[in-house]
């Protein structure tokens, strides 16, 4: 079995039309994006209404009703913002195929402290003003909270271990966590929520005695639960089944670079694009708990499909001693990094060091005579990994290929040399691959360079 | 996704606008926090003359001018609250509360609930020494006192 040899054909592929050919991956459509843009601005719009007219004059003068008031609101709208921090991660399809799961983590993690520092101000706010319209003390109200209000306790415990993520979630202390810790304790994010529900309903003013915001209410979190569990869950599930993945094949490509070739059942009918990327768990009882994000380092070969990583962390480090025969299940494929975000023609294709697999099952979707350019970058010449594959599939589509090999000052990409390389630039997409530090140095000198917007693609490896 | 602030603005206002355009022609609220809206009405057989409640409660006719006095405001932890109570001669024959006011909803539905329940106690009473209605001991102590302090004003027992 050799996967070289059944790569072959697909460096030629538009030749042999009667090769039965795979399904197209599903076309992105922005204007669902669009509208659940549009949704999520009316909930919020909605929910701050909600907290508005459940006020009354006479109410916002009375003792503490200032405060009760900015602790609805509050509260409304983060447990709002909340739900769409769900929603942003909960996998659905046609918003993810036109944001990219990067795009929707970063929408994320910018999000993130909103809705935290927005429900511990309701805990504050709440608490100051039940406690001035009961003329009692704060720290004795928050004696009468915790104990004689419904689910306010549950409530307060979820509040914790929100506060708790966030605190563990800011830059300074995160970066000195493993990424998986990390990743595993902020799941509890949803055990918070579940606790918190029960106290709104009990307790919202927008909600006692209103069973008409309470039906709306429970709904939304219900229909938000079961969308995570789908995509999240059961979609995987199935697509593994279904698949059959195990590990066929561990190759060294490279200093600290391997290959991982898998085979599997129904590969023909996998509608993947080049450029996407699957998360990955291999069933070996020191991996089987954790999932990573690997792209596929070519389109597949039924029955094979292959994945190139590089040796940056513990877990893709260990992928090199994987033995052949490891059940796989996968999760995805995820990206818009793919032909159907390119606006133009041509195109012109960069990656710096193992960002180059994105690039290289990309180019395999490009058309024959499509005359891309592409741009290497590595900063020794054994990095240059399947540099062999990627120059024959160029050919192929009577491109260009360049490789910059050597540190910055010695294979500088700047204002000056990139031109030079590429004289058509603005005529170009521009699809940029790599290190994060890597695709935003490029993105930014493309935008100095007048390439629009529009026409820069791109997928940083976030470590 | 060029413009998405737009679109996400578009539809904040758009549900900001929908919402308060139904509050406009949804009823009013169910709970009723007025004055004088609680205590009376709640249970029309313990009014004198109105039917056989209050005279199958008690064999003796109320008799004497009626006088109302009202109760000092009590704080309960969840609000405030004080009672009117009217009398003839020293048999209670009302009770209403012109002033309930809690933090938040679920304590203001709590004690609507609650006083009708604590009113036709003190009815049959015939005075404030009533058992605490389980769940809102706090309320039931509150308008025990306020009516004592009530009863100590026009001093009965």
């Amino acid at each position: 079995m050799s996967f070289d040899s059944a790569l072959a054909p697909a460096a030629r592929r538009g030749k042999r039309r009667q090769v039965p050919a795979r399904p197209d991956s599903p076309r992105p459509r922005p204007a669902l994006a669009r509208a659940g843009l549009v949704l999520a601005g009316t909930g919020l719009g909605a929910v701050t209404a909600l907290a508005v007219t459940d006020e009354t004059a006479s109410q916002l003068a009375a003792p503490g009703g200032a405060a009760t008031f900015l602790g609805s609101l509050t509260g409304l709208i983060g447990t709002y913002l909340a739900l769409m921090m769900v929603l942003l991660v909960s996998r659905i399809p046609a918003i993810e195929r036109v944001l990219g799961q990067d795009g929707l983590l970063r929408w994320h993690r910018r999000l993130a402290p909103w809705p935290i520092s927005l429900l511990a101000a309701h805990a504050v706010f709440i608490t100051v003003g039940y406690a001035q319209a009961a003329r009692s003390g704060t720290w004795h109200e928050v004696g009468v909270l915790l104990t004689r209000y419904p689910d306010v306790l549950t409530a307060t415990i979820g509040l914790g271990i929100m506060c708790f993520i966030g605190v563990i979630s800011l830059r300074a202390i995160r970066s000195r966590l493993r990424r998986e810790t990390w990743w595993l304790v902020h799941l509890y994010m949803y055990l918070a929520l579940a606790i918190s529900f029960a106290h709104v309903l009990a307790l919202g003013p927008s909600f006692v005695g209103h069973p008409l915001t309470r039906i709306v209410w429970s709904v939304a979190w219900a229909a938000t639960a079961g969308l995570v569990l789908c995509y999240r869950f059961g979609l995987p599930v199935v697509r593994s089944l279904r698949y059959q993945l195990v590990v066929a094949e561990v190759r060294r490509e490279g200093p600290e670079v391997t290959s991982v070739i898998c085979s599997g059942r129904h590969l023909d009918k996998l509608a993947v694009a080049g450029g996407q990327f699957f998360c990955w768990r291999f069933l070996t009882p020191r991996l089987w708990w954790q999932a990573h994000p690997y792209s596929l380092s070519a389109l597949p070969q039924p029955p094979y499909l292959r994945l190139t990583v590089k040796a940056v962390g513990d877990h893709s480090a260990s992928l090199a001693t994987l033995r052949p025969g490891t059940k796989v299940v996968i999760e995805g494929p995820y990206g818009a990094f793919t032909k159907h975000a390119q606006q133009g023609r041509r195109a012109l294709l960069m990656a710096a060091g193992i960002g180059v697999t994105a690039l290289r099952s990309l180019l395999e979707d490009l058309p024959r005579n499509s005359a891309p350019v592409v741009l290497l970058r590595a900063s020794r010449p054994e990095d240059l990994v399947l540099a062999k594959e990627v120059a024959e599939l160029v050919r192929y589509r009577h491109g260009r290929l360049h490789e910059l090999v050597g540190s910055r000052e010695e294979a500088p990409l700047d204002e000056r040399s990139l031109p030079q390389l590429v004289p058509d630039l603005r005529q170009r997409d521009l699809y940029v691959c790599g290190p994060e530090g890597f695709v935003a140095g490029m993105v930014d000198l493309a935008k100095r360079l007048g390439v629009p917007d529009e026409a820069i693609h791109h997928e940083a490896y976030l470590l | 996704m060029k413009r998405a602030a737009w679109y996400l603005i578009a539809g904040t206002v758009a549900g900001f606008a929908g919402v308060l355009g139904l509050h406009g022609r949804a009823a009013p609220p169910v709970l009723v926090a007025g004055p004088k809206s609680t205590g009376g009405g709640a249970s029309p057989a313990a009014t004198p003359g109105a039917g056989g409640g209050a005279r199958a409660s008690g064999p003796v006719q109320p008799t004497g001018p009626a006088r109302q006095v009202n109760g000092v405001v009590e704080q309960y932890g969840y609000g405030e609250l004080s009672v009117t109570v009217t009398v003839r001669g020293s048999q209670i024959t009302n009770v209403s509360v012109p002033l309930l006011r809690t933090a938040e909803p679920y304590s203001q539905q709590l004690a609507v609930q609650v006083l009708p329940m604590l009113k036709s106690e003190v009815l049959r009473a015939g005075s404030a020494r009533i058992y605490a209605v389980t769940g809102a001991t706090y309320t039931s102590q509150a308008y025990a006192d306020s009516i004592q302090s009530a009863l100590d004003k026009l001093h009965i027992k």
